[in-house]
C-alpha cells in the first residue's frame, strides 16, 4: 500500500516537473519571438507583408501558449493529477470493455445469421424441391434486405457524400439484379428438369409395353415436344410474367444507377455525358420538327 | 425362345449407324463451311429514290410490263428489317411482286440511334410515311397509291389510312396487330406486365438485342435448341447452310426501336387497346377507323404466336369500307413471307386483288399531289454479272 503511494507520489512529481519545464520553455520561446528583430522600419511592401504574416503566426502561437498555460495549471494541481493517473491505470479495463463490446456485437450478428439459416431449413417442406429453391430465393432476398442492404444505405458524410451515395446505390442495385437474374434463370430451367422426369416416366411405360422406338431421332422428337409443352405452360403463368418483369425492372434500375456513377466520373473529363447528349438530341428533334412543319406549310401554299 | 419386349440389338445397331452417318456428315460439313458460301440477302436490284434522316425509300427495278398501274408501297415494322421480304433468290416476296408486274416501293427504316429516341408514332406516320407517299404520288403522277403493311408497319398503315384516306387507293394489312386485348399470344400477355416507362427511361431506345432475346424466349425449345439441331443434321448440305445463314442474318439484324415510339405503342396499343376502339390520337388527331373507306385486304397466320388471329381479324369489321376481305393462312408469323408454298398463294392473290381494283383512273385529276421537291438519291445500286444486284 505504502509502495503504491510512494510510486504515485513519484509519478505525480515527475509529471509536475515536466509540465513546469515545458511551460517555461514554450513561454521563453514566445517571449524571444515577440522581442525578435525589429522589422517595423522596413519600407518596402515585401517587408510589410512579411511583418503582417509574422504577426499573425505570433498571435496564434501566443493564443496556443495561453491555452497550454491554462491546461498545465489545471493539470499541475494535485486533484487534477490524481484524476489523470486514474485514467491511465484504467486503460486496460477500458480496452477490454471495448473488445468485449465488439465481440458481443459480432457474436450477436452471427447468431442472427444462424437463426436465419435455421429458418431456411424449417420453412422447407419435405420432398417439395421446387419450394425449397423458391424459399431459398425469398429468404436470400429477405436476408439481403434486412442485414446487408442497410450497410449500403448508411448516410454518407462530407463533401463527397453524394458521390459515395450513388456508388453505394449502384452496388445495391447490382446485388438485387444478380439475385433476380438467379431467380429468373432458376424458373427458366424448371421445364428442362420437368421434361426429363416426364420423359423418363414415358420411357418406362413404353419399355414395359415393349413400344420403345428403335430410331434415336424419335426419342429426341418426343423430348423436344414435352419440353416445348412445359415451356408454354410456364410462360402463360403469372409467376413467370412476374419474375420476368422483376428481372427487367432490376436490370433497368441498375443501369440507371450505374449511368449516374459514370456521369460523375465523366464530369471530371471534358466529355459530354449521356444527360448532356439527351438534352441536345431533344433540342435537335424539336427544331427539326418545327423546320419540317414550316417547310410543309410553305409547299402546301 | 421368347421374343424380348425391347429390341435392344436393333436400337444399338441404329445408334451405331447414326454415329457413322454423323462422322461422315461432319467431314462433309467442314468442306461446306470452309468453302465460299453465298449468303447475301436483299439482292433484288433497287434504287434509293428518297431519303429523310435515317429513312430511305427503295424503288425496285421492274422486270416486266406493269399489270397494276398504281404503285404499291410496302411498310415494314420497326422491329427487324425489311430484308425479310427478299431473303433468298427464288423465295422472295419482292421478286414475286415484280414478276406480277407491280411497281414496288419499300420503306427502309434504317438503324435508329440514341438521337432518334424522341421520335414518336406521329413522326413515323404523319412525318416520314406522309412525305414518302406524297413523293410517290408526285413521282408517278397519281392521286392515290396502294399501301401494304407488315406487322407493326401494318398498324402504322391502318393509322395512316384513317388519317389520310384521300391518298390511299387500296390497303393490304399482313399479320398486323390492331386489337391488343387478347391473351392468345404470349407477347400480349407479357407486354401487359411490362413497365415501359422504366424501360425507356433506362435504355433510351428499346434495344434490338433485348427484343430478340424476348422473341427467342417465346419458344426456347424450338428457337434455341431444335433449330440448331436441325442445322447440325443438315450442315453437309450447302444450299441448306446458305439459306440457314441468310435467315440467321435477318433474325439477328435487329435495329433498336425509338424510345418514344416504343413507349407509345406499348401504352396506347398493348395496355389501353386504343387503336381498334378508334380512340388513338396522333399529335391530337383521332385515328377514326370509320374513315378507312378504301378496299381492305387483311392477311394473318393461323399459327402466328406473335400476332395471333385474334389480334388481326377484328379490323375488317371496324373500318368504314364495304370492300373488305380476311385471309387466314395456315402458317406462322414469318411463314407467310418465307415459305415458298405460302408465297405461291399469297403474292398472286394480292396481285389479282390489286389489279381488280386498279381500274378507276378518273380520280387522277381530282386529287393531285402537292408539287413538292423531294430529294432523289441514286445510291445503293450496283450491277452484277448475273443481273443487277442492289446493296443495302
Amino acid at each position: 500500500m505504502n509502495e503504491t503511494k510512494q510510486e504515485n507520489t513519484g509519478t505525480e512529481t515527475l509529471l509536475a516537473t515536466w509540465l513546469k519545464t515545458a511551460t517555461e520553455f514554450w513561454g521563453s520561446m514566445a517571449r524571444t519571438w515577440a522581442n525578435g528583430p525589429d522589422i517595423s522600419a522596413a519600407s518596402d511592401t515585401a517587408a510589410a507583408s512579411e511583418k503582417e504574416a509574422a504577426g499573425r503566426t505570433q498571435e496564434s502561437l501566443q493564443s496556443a501558449l495561453k491555452t497550454w498555460l491554462a491546461l498545465s495549471s489545471v493539470m499541475s494541481d494535485p486533484e487534477g493529477l490524481e484524476a489523470q493517473l486514474k485514467g491511465v491505470h484504467g486503460l486496460p479495463e477500458v480496452l477490454s470493455r471495448l473488445v468485449q463490446s465488439g465481440w458481443d456485437g459480432f457474436f450477436q450478428l452471427q447468431q442472427q445469421w444462424l437463426q436465419r439459416a435455421e429458418r431456411i431449413g424449417k420453412t422447407t417442406e419435405a420432398y417439395k424441391f421446387e419450394n425449397l429453391d423458391q424459399n431459398a430465393f425469398a429468404l436470400w432476398n429477405e436476408l439481403y434486405e434486412k442485414e446487408f442492404r442497410q450497410f449500403l444505405h448508411i448516410p454518407q458524410l462530407g463533401l463527397t457524400r453524394f458521390y459515395q451515395e450513388r456508388v453505394g446505390r449502384t452496388v445495391d442495385k447490382f446485388n438485387i439484379f444478380q439475385a433476380k437474374v438467379a431467380e429468373f434463370l432458376h424458373i427458366f430451367s424448371l421445364p428442362m428438369e420437368k421434361s426429363h422426369k416426364v420423359m423418363q416416366d414415358k420411357l418406362t411405360e413404353m419399355a414395359e409395353a415393349g413400344e420403345l422406338p428403335d430410331d434415336s431421332k424419335a426419342y429426341y422428337q418426343m423430348w423436344i415436344k414435352i419440353l416445348e409443352g412445359h415451356f408454354m405452360t410456364l410462360f402463360k403463368s403469372p409467376e413467370f410474367a412476374n419474375a420476368m418483369g422483376q428481372t427487367l425492372n432490376a436490370l433497368e434500375d441498375y443501369k440507371i444507377s450505374q449511368e449516374k456513377v459514370i456521369e460523375d466520373i465523366l464530369g471530371m473529363f471534358p466529355v459530354p455525358t449521356q444527360t448532356d447528349m439527351d438534352e441536345l438530341y431533344k433540342e435537335i428533334y424539336l427544331l427539326k420538327k418545327k423546320v419540317k412543319a414550316l417547310e410543309k406549310k410553305k409547299f402546301e401554299r | 425362345m421368347a421374343q424380348p419386349k425391347i429390341a435392344v440389338d436393333l436400337i444399338l445397331s441404329k445408334l451405331a449407324e447414326d454415329a457413322e452417318r454423323s462422322r461422315e456428315r461432319v467431314q462433309k460439313a467442314s468442306n461446306v463451311l470452309l468453302e465460299p458460301l453465298d449468303t447475301e440477302i436483299a439482292t433484288t436490284p433497287y434504287e434509293v429514290v428518297y431519303e429523310e434522316d435515317r429513312v430511305k425509300l427503295k424503288h425496285y427495278h421492274p422486270v416486266t410490263e406493269p399489270e397494276v398501274k398504281t404503285p404499291l408501297l410496302v411498310v415494314y415494322a420497326l422491329i427487324n428489317r425489311e430484308t425479310m421480304l427478299d431473303l433468298q433468290p427464288g423465295r422472295s416476296v419482292v421478286q414475286n411482286f415484280l414478276n406480277k408486274g407491280i411497281d414496288l416501293y419499300m420503306i427502309d427504316w434504317g438503324y435508329p440511334t440514341r438521337k432518334d429516341r424522341y421520335i414518336t408514332i406521329d413522326d413515323h406516320v404523319n412525318g416520314y410515311m406522309d412525305n414518302i407517299i406524297d413523293f410517290i404520288r408526285q413521282r408517278c403522277d397519281m392521286p392515290k397509291i396502294n399501301l401494304m403493311g407488315i406487322c407493326m408497319g401494318g398498324s402504322f398503315c391502318v393509322m395512316y389510312s384513317a388519317l389520310h384516306p384521300q391518298k390511299i387507293k387500296n390497303l393490304v394489312t399482313t399479320v398486323s396487330p390492331t386489337n391488343f386485348d387478347t391473351d392468345q399470344g404470349l407477347l400480349h400477355i407479357w407486354m401487359k406486365a411490362l413497365d415501359v416507362d422504366r424501360m425507356v427511361d433506362a435504355f433510351g431506345n428499346m434495344p434490338g438485342d433485348l427484343m430478340n432475346l424476348g422473341f427467342l424466349i417465346l419458344n426456347p425449345a424450338r428457337l434455341m435448341i431444335d433449330k440448331y439441331v436441325g442445322f447440325l443434321e443438315n450442315m453437309d448440305n450447302k444450299q441448306f447452310v446458305e439459306n440457314f445463314i441468310r435467315m440467321e442474318k435477318w433474325i439477328f439484324d435487329s435495329p433498336d426501336v425509338p424510345g418514344e415510339t416504343f413507349r407509345q405503342f406499348v401504352k396506347d396499343c398493348y395496355h389501353k387497346n386504343l387503336l381498334i376502339q378508334s380512340k388513338l390520337e396522333l399529335d391530337g388527331k383521332r385515328v377514326d377507323l370509320k374513315k378507312i373507306t378504301m378496299p381492305l385486304l387483311n392477311y394473318y397466320g393461323q399459327y402466328d404466336h406473335l400476332v395471333p388471329p385474334a389480334a388481326c381479324e377484328l379490323i375488317t369489321s371496324k373500318v368504314g369500307s364495304k370492300d373488305t376481305e380476311d385471309m387466314c393462312l395456315k402458317t406462322g408469323h414469318i411463314g407467310i413471307y418465307v415459305s415458298s408454298k405460302v408465297q405461291n398463294e399469297f403474292v398472286p392473290k394480292i396481285a389479282v386483288w390489286l389489279k381488280e381494283r386498279d381500274e378507276d383512273r378518273r380520280e387522277r385529276k381530282a386529287n393531285k399531289p402537292p408539287a413538292k421537291k423531294a430529294t432523289v438519291k441514286k445510291t445503293g445500286t450496283k450491277a452484277s454479272s448475273a443481273g443487277k444486284k442492289a446493296k443495302k
